[in-house]
């Protein structure tokens, strides 16, 4: 789109990442290519400034089921003003929608809208749009999605399971991240790392990573184990959305989820099976041309939305 | 060479280099977006680095330079800081001296860096947590990844644009 910028952009990034090694010395290397064109600068600085903001990060997470050499001494350049104020980030995430009345603590995200809540234990829940998540201060390692989509970054512990509810369904974490999706009564669970056990007392599923299930409610019996592909699971977060064979309806329901999209499906096509790779491209227009291709329908625009039809 | 432990031997080294690379320090903070303030901001630069304690430095150049850096990002920064001072996010700015240090994200806007970082990729995600946060180099990630340095490389390179990108969403909105 533009290309100019973009390409200026990752230059000024180049140069920020080489200059983040306390050895950097091509400072008149720099100096040659801000003179270049004025407008460098500027760029530059935008860069710089958003990844000083970094030091607001939190450390990383504990590695879960992923085996890592013990963590080196972190290496602290300037002061690490962000340690204390990173804990204390991570407390106000995790508190700040808490009930008073109780220690529930409910988190309904709005359509389009992502939230990531990290907790005590290090492990971390991103929850999709138009999702409702329960998690409870005196129940650290329980969770409770009501509805909408989340994934699970489980840190496991053997003696302290973690759990997670799902309309009528248990799903326990074996070391683990997961993600799990609540529709109508139905609960959709996809496994990128470790073990999950869906529902232990009564179907007693067991899903490795690359395995995924759709259980209905009224199902009577234990779902049918599927083949996925573990680079797609989750990959609402980064606005990829990979189907294989599922009816256009559902689709509809996650980019409203995943990206706000209002996207009606007529009764003829609402049954249509969709099959593909959809982006979540900032140009809405473009994900839903995409979408009709792929799916041999037709888009119209209907009010602030979309319909497509057969 | 020996390097003087003293305060004053320090700054005195300090305002050698200053002195001898005046005209390549000034050149440099005009193309840095000083423009014509460029005399204006070695001297500021000067005080700055005068006028506190500084330990012996390696390579005094460099740490010039990279000072004079930090000094036309701390202008950019405090610029910025002013513009949002009024808007409900700029909140933690407010009643402060304006510092380099301040946040000028706020949590919600941090929020969706973390989301940013992690939806580009578990192993893009992991590589630049242990660049940006913790701090390690590019070739120790490598090793410890078993990944080639120049894959180390591209996924910070892609994390960045990224973020980058995001960045402007914010100042969209």
């Amino acid at each position: 789109m533009r290309p100019d910028i973009d390409s200026i952009e990752a230059r000024a990034i180049d140069w920020l990442i080489r200059q983040r090694d306390p050895a950097f010395d091509d400072w008149d290397g720099f100096a040659d290519w801000l003179g270049e064109d004025t407008g460098h600068a500027a760029i530059y600085d935008a860069i710089a400034s958003l990844d000083q903001d970094l030091d607001a990060l939190p450390p990383a997470a504990k590695p879960m089921a992923v085996t890592m050499p013990t963590t080196p001494r972190r290496i602290s350049r300037r002061g690490w003003f962000g340690g204390a104020m990173a804990a204390a980030l991570v407390a106000v995430i995790g508190l700040s929608t808490l009930n008073p009345f109780g220690n529930a603590n409910r988190i309904e995200t709005a359509a389009g809208e992502h939230r990531t809540i990290e907790l005590a234990d290090g492990s971390r829940i991103e929850i999709n749009g138009g999702s409702i998540l329960e998690i409870d201060k005196d129940r650290p390692r329980f969770a409770r999605l009501e509805a909408g989509e989340a994934m699970f970054h489980v840190v496991h512990r053997d003696d302290d399971p973690f759990v997670v509810e799902a309309g009528g369904d248990r799903l326990v974490d074996l070391g683990t991240a997961f993600n799990v999706v609540r529709r109508e009564r139905q609960t959709s669970v996809a496994v990128s790392e470790g073990i999950v056990l869906y529902n232990p007392d009564r179907d007693k599923v067991r899903l490795v990573a690359g395995k995924a299930i759709e259980a209905r409610d009224d199902d009577s019996k234990p779902p049918v184990v599927q083949d996925i592909d573990v680079a797609s699971v989750g990959g609402w977060r980064s606005g990829l959305l990979v189907y294989n064979d599922v009816p256009l309806a559902v689709v509809a329901d996650d980019l409203k989820r995943t990206a706000g999209m209002d996207v009606q499906v007529t009764p003829a096509a609402a049954a249509l099976s969709f099959r593909g790779a959809l982006i979540i491209d900032k140009n809405r227009t473009r994900t839903i041309s995409d979408l009709a291709a792929l799916s041999g329908t037709k888009a119209q625009r209907q009010g602030d939305g979309w319909i497509l039809t057969r | 060479m020996t390097m003087s432990q003293d305060r004053s031997g320090a700054a005195q080294g300090i305002e050698g280099v200053l002195l001898a690379n005046r005209d390549r320090i000034v050149r440099f903070l005009q193309v840095r977006g000083a423009g014509d303030a460029a005399e204006d901001l070695f001297q500021d630069l000067w005080m700055r680095l005068t006028d506190r304690p500084v330990g012996p430095v390696a390579d005094p150049l460099p740490y010039v330079m990279r000072a004079a850096n930090n000094l036309m990002l701390d202008r950019y920064r405090s610029t910025r800081q002013s513009a949002l001072r009024d808007q409900a996010w700029g909140e933690a700015a407010a009643g402060h001296e304006p510092s380099a240090e301040t946040a000028l994200i706020s949590r919600e806007q941090l929020l969706l860096v973390e989301a940013a970082i992690t939806g580009s990729g578990e192993r893009p995600a992991r590589i630049f947590r242990r660049f940006r946060v913790d701090g390690l180099n590019q070739r120790d990630i490598a090793s410890e990844m078993g990944v080639s340095l120049s894959t180390v490389e591209a996924d910070l390179r892609k994390v960045y644009a990224a973020l980058a990108a995001l960045r402007r969403q914010f100042d969209a909105s």
